[in-house]
């Protein structure tokens, strides 16, 4: 029996950010310091894990066969009316759960709700785009309720990390090309920003706007799939979605 | 001239209205000629300026053709003998000011080629205008950097250089008194040389005092060109007779730039007079043009770019009347450099859905023979 | 801030797409003719001035009033779905052919950022209803210009000279970014000139 790698996969062959390009919003918008990226990855671990443990729990006491697929994370239908129960439920749990997120971070760093703006709340909606690609276990052997959360969760801790990968990894491009710092969390003496000497003079303010992020994104995928290619062709095991 | 360019690889068959990239010859030729047209203003402006401008300028074309032989190696085809780097090197370079930091050029031109026309497949593909994207780039990114203006050669040492358009936008600002652009520029003591200063006197007295005009102070100094400004933005004359070299060679065609122009002068003329509290007709529209700031420049060179502008007659006339409509609201109203750059790359986002709009029907769908 | 001013700002100086950064992923995936692009845009402007609108009502008679602010992410996504899904059925019964056209699902206009960031940016402007129902149509409409332009600049595109690595998504993002300086040119202090006239 060969478990799927679900973690890995979520970071890397499925990675949301760079291969399947969904979630581009916060990618984008929210990666003009490095600090910001961090916050927005936590938001989306913290949204995205509870929402999938809540739905696994749901679906494993609701349904007695776990031989079935949860769901098909296949291609999306051409027209789904956004109300039917599943979606419903759905939509509920990942928007509650990022107001929880929200209220956190408004009691925590209120600062960082300040500069993140109306993208927390966004994680909801973000979150449900991810979730519309969740995996189905294997088919050949039925599995216990445990195992299917685990495996939920895990999915959605690859997923996550992958997120958070691809945004801290923009931001620090944008951050410090942009405006020649790093801005990490405050601690102790630690004002949080880190000057890097010779950009902080003359940095290229260009990638701090909209722009700027848009052209990350964009060499990022593209890079992405260069390194998907050259594994493919260096033989290695995992076969890639082309 | 509908033309049918057949593929003959298997299973694809393109079919699309003329023209279409041609093979490297013809484009070969084009950018080496606009390079040679591009180069009297140039010579020019490093005259003005002395030698900081002609590091800026070899710095922008060094930059330029460093990043597309990158570019060639990495994509295993090199294409620097098309000129077309030059090119943008060239127009990049003309673009700053002589002042500039030399890493900004170089980053300009850097940018403009591999993320504006590299990455979308080299030359001919591209949608955008590389050296445009480029400046704006820097505009955006190092504004302070982008007014380092120098005073022209002629002037004394003690004149802070700005140009006459900026020069005229700060007596705005700061509430001078309304009147013409020049009257303004001369009230808030505009350093025009000595030149300048005693031909006009001389056409005043010996030749307008018949008829009873008056040139104000100046005209002779934005005639030649002697002003503070970008490197390749300051001599018209010198720029219209390139223009007038890529005219009479074909390369360029006469309406879209000259629609451009007349768009611009008109809404200049009319309404430029009134946000300095003047009424309608008496925008200067002539101060416009010969101000520098390279719209001369771009109309000629940067928005006739067969790339990236229009396809069809009826394209390039409203290709032309956007902009001179965006150029007239980005100079007036605007505060991110003079207006040209930027319309010319909001024109550029505009082509294609111009194109889209004038494009002529497929030669299938008409019984009329190729041309 | 008058309508005029509300109405060029979202359009053009805080693009909804381009400034914001909301809305991504229809406009550099989106149908690649322009009568979808028209259809996708038409349905994600009316689902963002009904949500604007809705979301202002929401804002000022249940939120405010009994102190539930916390609850304002829910209840704002819970009404972009009911409108999203009511539009749905309305194109589905009175103009099927367009929804066919513009093969972006309703479901992917609302699972994705833009609409409820519009209704999120309306409600935090502190906007009057009217003012709402500009913001929601000005976004709605800087969308559509933006797809359009996109969809056209997608058109031109010469996809087999483009390097293999940056084809298709990787490119129309590198599109949008450019887009995106480009619309940099009516900065505020540009719209604040021109309504004041200079």
């Amino acid at each position: 029996m060969t478990r799927r790698p679900v973690f890995r996969d979520g970071v890397l062959r499925d990675n949301p950010v760079a291969v399947m390009l969904v979630g581009l919003c916060p990618a984008a918008a929210v990666t003009s310091r490095v600090i910001d990226a961090a916050w927005m990855s936590v938001g989306l671990f913290f949204v995205l894990l509870l929402t999938r443990l809540c739905q696994a729990i749901l679906h494993a006491l609701r349904a007695p066969d776990l031989s079935e697929p949860p769901a098909p994370g296949a291609p999306p239908q051409t027209s789904v009316f956004p109300l039917r129960p599943r979606w419903l439920g759905s939509l509920l749990l990942s928007s509650c759960f990022t107001a929880a997120f929200e209220l956190i971070l408004l009691a925590f760093a209120p600062s960082e709700s300040a500069s993140l703006g109306i993208y927390v709340p966004l994680l909801a909606v973000n979150c449900l785009v991810l979730e519309r690609f969740q995996r189905s276990g294997p088919e050949d052997e039925p599995e216990s309720p445990v195992r299917v959360i685990a495996r939920s969760l895990r999915e959605a801790a690859g997923l996550g990390a992958g997120f958070a990968i691809c945004l801290v990894a923009i931001s620090l491009v944008r951050e410090l090309l942009g405006s020649g710092t790093i801005t990490l969390f405050a601690a102790g003496s630690f004002g949080g920003t880190i000057e890097v000497g010779g950009l902080s003079s003359v940095p290229v303010r260009a990638l701090t706007y909209g722009g700027g992020g848009l052209l990350c994104l964009g060499y990022l995928a593209g890079f992405a799939r260069l390194l998907g290619r050259r594994k493919r062709r260096s033989g290695a095991t995992e076969a890639g979605r082309s | 001239m509908a033309d049918v360019h057949q593929d003959t690889r298997p299973a694809s068959l393109v079919v699309s209205p003329a023209p279409h990239v041609t093979g490297s010859a013809s484009s070969a030729r084009l950018s080496w000629s606009v390079a040679f047209c591009l180069l009297p203003a140039a010579a020019w402006g490093v005259f003005l300026f002395g030698v900081p401008a002609l590091g800026v300028l070899g710095v922008a074309v060094a930059a330029s053709l460093a990043a597309e032989l990158l570019a060639g190696l990495a994509a295993r085809r090199v294409t620097i003998g098309d000129g077309s780097a030059i090119v943008t090197g060239l127009l990049v370079g003309m673009l700053m000011p002589p002042g500039v930091p030399l890493y900004v050029p170089a980053a300009a031109s850097g940018f403009g080629i591999i993320v504006a026309k590299q990455s979308f497949g080299g030359l001919g593909r591209n949608w955008m205008n590389p050296a445009l994207a480029g400046v704006v780039v820097a505009l955006l990114s190092w504004s302070d950097g982008m007014s380092r203006w120098l005073p022209v050669r002629s002037a004394a040492p003690t004149v802070t250089a700005v140009p006459p358009l900026e020069a005229l936008r700060n007596a705005l600002t700061a509430g001078a008194p309304r009147g013409g652009a020049l009257e303004m520029l001369r009230a808030s003591g505009y350093p025009w040389s000595g030149m300048d200063s005693s031909v006009v006197g001389w056409v005043n007295t010996h030749v307008l005092s018949l008829f009873g005009w008056h040139l104000p102070g100046g005209c002779f100094d934005l005639l030649v060109g002697n002003i503070s400004g970008t490197i390749g933005g300051t001599s018209v004359p010198l720029l219209l007779l390139g223009a007038a070299l890529l005219l009479s060679r074909r390369v360029i065609r006469w309406q879209l730039p000259v629609t451009y122009l007349a768009i611009f002068c008109l809404a200049a003329q009319v309404f430029g007079g009134l946000p300095a509290g003047g009424g309608w007709f008496v925008g200067n529209m002539l101060f416009q043009v010969f101000s520098g700031g390279g719209l001369v420049l771009g109309a000629f060179f940067m928005a006739t770019d067969p790339v990236t502008s229009p396809l069809t007659r009826t394209g390039q006339l409203a290709y032309g009347l956007c902009l001179g409509v965006l150029t007239f609201f980005l100079r007036t109203f605007g505060s991110l450099g003079d207006g040209v750059p930027l319309a010319i790359l909001l024109g550029n986002c505009l082509s294609p859905l111009i194109d889209r709009f004038t494009r002529p029907a497929f030669p299938t769908q008409r019984k009329a023979a190729p041309g | 801030m008058s309508l005029l001013g509300i109405i060029l700002t979202f359009t053009l100086v805080d693009n909804i797409v381009l400034s914001r950064l909301l809305g991504i992923c229809p406009c550099v995936s989106a149908p690649s003719d322009m009568r979808g692009t028209a259809a996708a845009a038409a349905a994600t402007s009316l689902l963002m001035s009904l949500s604007a609108l809705a979301g202002w009502a929401l804002q000022t008679f249940l939120l405010e009033p009994l102190g539930l602010g916390f609850l304002r992410t829910p209840v704002f996504v819970l009404c972009v779905a009911c409108i999203a899904g009511f539009l749905d059925l309305l194109a589905r019964r009175a103009a099927p052919r367009l929804l066919r056209a513009a093969r972006v699902p309703l479901a992917g206009v609302v699972f994705n950022c833009a609409a409820l960031g519009v209704v999120l940016i309306a409600a935090r402007g502190g906007f009057s209803a009217l003012e709402s129902l500009a913001v929601g149509f000005a976004a709605g409409a800087g969308f559509f210009v933006v797809l359009s332009l996109l969809t056209a600049i997608r058109e031109r595109l010469d996809v087999e000279s483009v390097p293999e690595w940056l084809q298709g998504l990787p490119l129309h993002l590198i599109s949008a970014g450019l887009l995106a300086f480009a619309f940099l040119a009516f900065d505020r202090a540009f719209l604040s000139r021109l309504l004041r006239g200079w």
